[in-house]
Formats: C-alpha cells, structure tokens, sequence
C-alpha cells in the first residue's frame, strides 16, 4: 500500500525487495518439494541397490529425478532477479 | 502430512529390499528344469544361487541328501534372522511374533526326539532356529535330559502354559499330535491378540491371519473329508478366521466331496478361493488340493500386499514364499533321492 508520503525511490526498493523475497520462496519451497520427493525414492533406491548392486545406476538416476523441481524453482527465482 | 515421516522412509526401505529379495526367488521354470535333474545336480544347482554359503561351509561335513536338508535349514534360518534385524519398529514387532512359529516347530521336535531317546546331535540337524529361541537357547533345550525338563526349561515363553497343561498327557500317550495342535492354536490366537493390540498396522496384519486360519482350517478340512474322519472336528480347527468353528463342524459333516465344496462355495466371498474350490472339485489326490489351496492364499497376500505396499504384508509375503521356496527343494531333493519320477513330484511343489 503506497501512502502519499512515498517517494519513487521507495517503491522501487519495494518491488526489488518482494522479487527478492519471491526467488527465496521459488527456491526454498520447491527444495522441500523436491526433498519429500526424494524421501521416499531415496529409501527405495537404498533398499534396492543392498540387495542388488547392479540396481545403483538405475536407482540413482530415479532419486535424482526430482531434482527437476527445484530446477524449475530455481530458473524461476533467476527470471526474477534479473 | 502425517504420512511424511522419518518412519515411512524406514518402511520403503524394508519392504523394498524384501520385495527386491522376492524377486531373487527361484523361478517356476528352474524348478521345471530341476524336476529333470539327479540329487548331485541339483545340489550344484542350488549352489549357485542362494544357497552358495551354505553349500560351501557344510560341503565338507555333509554329503548327498544330508547336505541338501541342512544347507537349506541353514539358509533358512540366516535369511528369517537376517530379515528379523532389517525390519524397523513396529513391523519388527509383528515378524517376531509371526517368526514364533518355529519355536513351536522346534520344541515339538525336542520333545519327540528326547521322548524317542535320539542322540541331541541327531535332534539338531533337523531344527531350524528361525525364530526367537536361537542356536544357543536350542542347544541348551537339547542338553536337558527329560522331555519335562526341557519343558521346565522353557518357563517364561508364551506357549509355556499350554505346554506345562498338555505334556504330561502326550507323554502318557505317546503321541504330541494333541500338544502340537493346542500349541499352534495358541499361536494363532497370540497372534490375532498382537494384531489388534493397537500398534499400528495390525488391522493389515489381521487380514493376513485370518486368511491364513481360512486356508489351514479348509486345508484341514479336506484332509478330514479325505480320510473319512466325521467326529467331532471342532477342536481341531483353529478360531478366530471368517469362519467359526461350529461353522466349520457343519462343514465337516457334509459326506460326498461335490456337496462339500458347494457348501464351502456358499460361505466364501474371495473370488479367486471360489475358482480353485471349482478347480479342485475333479482332483482326487489330497495334496494337489492341498497346493491349490496354498497357492490361492499366496496369491491372495500378494494381491494384498500390493494394496498395502509399505507394510507388513510384502514382508509376510517373501517369508511365506521363500519357506515354501525351501520346503520344494526339500521335496525335491527327497523325491529324487528315493527315485521318484519328476511327473509325481512336480504335483507336490508349490510354484
């Protein structure tokens, strides 16, 4: 909410503040996606590959596949920043 | 969120490897090819899956048939301990509790072998310490001197009232057919008291029993039909499955087999249980009934167990298949030992 009193100045250091706020978001929050993700495939993947080690190729390239989200975050918060 | 936690990782985890385990299982094709084969060539089979270790350590101990039976009780035993240690938290609970069942199995051979006066050397051979009493609790049962005694020793288990209640009565008979039976009775109704004792997952784990007392009871069931047996059957059926006992006497009444499997048809609701009871209504020989039956339950925790994917059932379901895993190599092995042909052998395995 701008008030009367404020200058040009002011409201583009507010903008820069929230875009900033807004990539610390895209990328904190698709982080804790992508870990939840992972969670799980991770567990997976390590009770595969004890039993079998020829699994480990294939089950890391499953773990990491969610890393794809925090990607997204990520090219996000640099569209924003610059 | 509640079914994001540290817990549910642990449990991917165990029932990944099992399931992964599973998958290692010998296949219904190798056991075609087995079925061809003689008991040296078979032994060199097995030993190069699984049941390497074992093969190698008893090689020099054992040979022939004798190598066969303890390498797979070995195998056994390390794999069901092994599992027991892999397992997290509550489904560690639930595998002891199902593990049990060897305890019962190898006390009952204690008593037999010292009532029969083996030699304790004898008696080990054919244990299999798969379940809580291990190697040392076994061997210090084995060094009693007296049936009575080993039962005193075994003050403080479960099944420890039942066997002080029914072992003077099967010593004076000479027959544990009646102590075995109250004794696995008494497991399965520890059983069900574990599953509904509100740890979590024990509704999963209860469907299990039930279809486990289902099958033994209708197993059982067939095999009175078959030997003619029309007393009174109540006490030989295990409570506490979909059906009750005196449901189950009613069943056990009915004389002509046809008549028998329409009634058992009119009280079943799982459709796959209802197409091996039709399947089974031309075969004459008990143990073929007996194996489609075992197949239909194993097929049935399957089906369940992929309903319940982290849970206790792909678990239960790898113990079960990879006793009877052994339990077929064991036939095998036996059947060519005496020179069976493969045809007659093949109706007695599981796969």
């Amino acid at each position: 909410m701008v008030d009367v009193g404020t200058t040009l100045e002011m409201v583009q250091a507010s903008q820069a503040g929230m875009s900033a706020v807004g990539a610390g978001l895209a990328v904190g929050l698709t982080g804790v996606g992508t870990g939840l993700a992972e969670m799980g495939i991770g567990a997976a993947a390590v009770g595969a590959t004890a039993e079998n080690r020829d699994m480990f190729g294939l089950a890391l390239l499953f773990t990491v596949i969610p890393e794809t989200i925090v990607i997204f975050g990520l090219v996000v918060a640099l569209l924003l920043l610059f | 969120m509640a079914g994001i936690s540290s817990g549910s990782a642990q449990y991917i985890y165990a029932c990944t490897r099992l399931r992964v385990r599973r998958s290692l299982l010998i296949p219904r094709e190798d056991y075609l090819r087995m079925l061809n084969m003689s008991l040296p060539e078979i032994t060199r089979f097995i030993g190069e899956t699984n049941y390497r270790s074992e093969i190698d350590e008893l090689g020099t101990s054992f040979s022939g048939i004798d190598l066969v039976e303890e390498a797979l009780s070995w195998n056994l035993a390390k794999e069901y301990q092994s599992i027991l240690e892999l397992v997290p938290g509550e489904l560690k609970y639930f595998t002891a509790s199902y593990l049990r069942r060897w305890d019962i199995q190898n006390v009952v051979t204690i008593l037999r072998g010292k009532l029969q006066g083996m030699r304790p050397g004898k008696i080990k051979e054919v244990l299999i310490p798969a379940g809580r009493l291990n190697k040392v609790a076994l061997d210090r049962l084995l060094a009693e001197e007296s049936p009575e005694r080993v039962a005193e020793a075994l003050k403080g288990e479960r099944f420890y009232p039942i066997l002080e209640r029914e072992l003077p009565r099967a010593i004076e008979t000479g027959s544990f057919a009646h102590l075995e039976n109250e004794l696995y009775k008494g497991y399965y109704a520890r059983l069900l008291a574990d599953a509904t004792g509100g740890i979590k997952g024990g509704d999963i784990f209860r469907k299990y029993i039930e279809l486990e007392i289902d099958t033994r009871n209708i197993q059982n069931l067939f095999r009175l039909q078959a030997g003619r047996v029309h007393e009174d059957v109540r006490e030989l059926m295990i409570p506490g499955g979909s059906f009750s006992v005196e449901e189950l006497q009613r069943l056990s009444t009915v004389e002509d087999r046809d008549e028998f499997i329409d009634a058992l048809k009119r009280q079943v609701r799982m459709t796959p249980l209802l197409n091996t009871l039709e399947s089974i209504r031309g075969k004459s020989a008990i143990h073929e009934i007996e194996v489609a039956l075992t197949r239909v339950q194993l097929e049935q925790m399957e089906r369940m167990s992929k309903r319940y994917p982290f849970s206790i059932l792909p678990i239960l379901v790898y113990l079960e298949e990879k006793k009877y895993e052994v339990a077929n190599l064991r036939a095998l092995a036996r059947g060519k030992e005496v020179g069976l042909p493969g045809e007659r052998l093949q109706g007695y395995l599981v796969m």
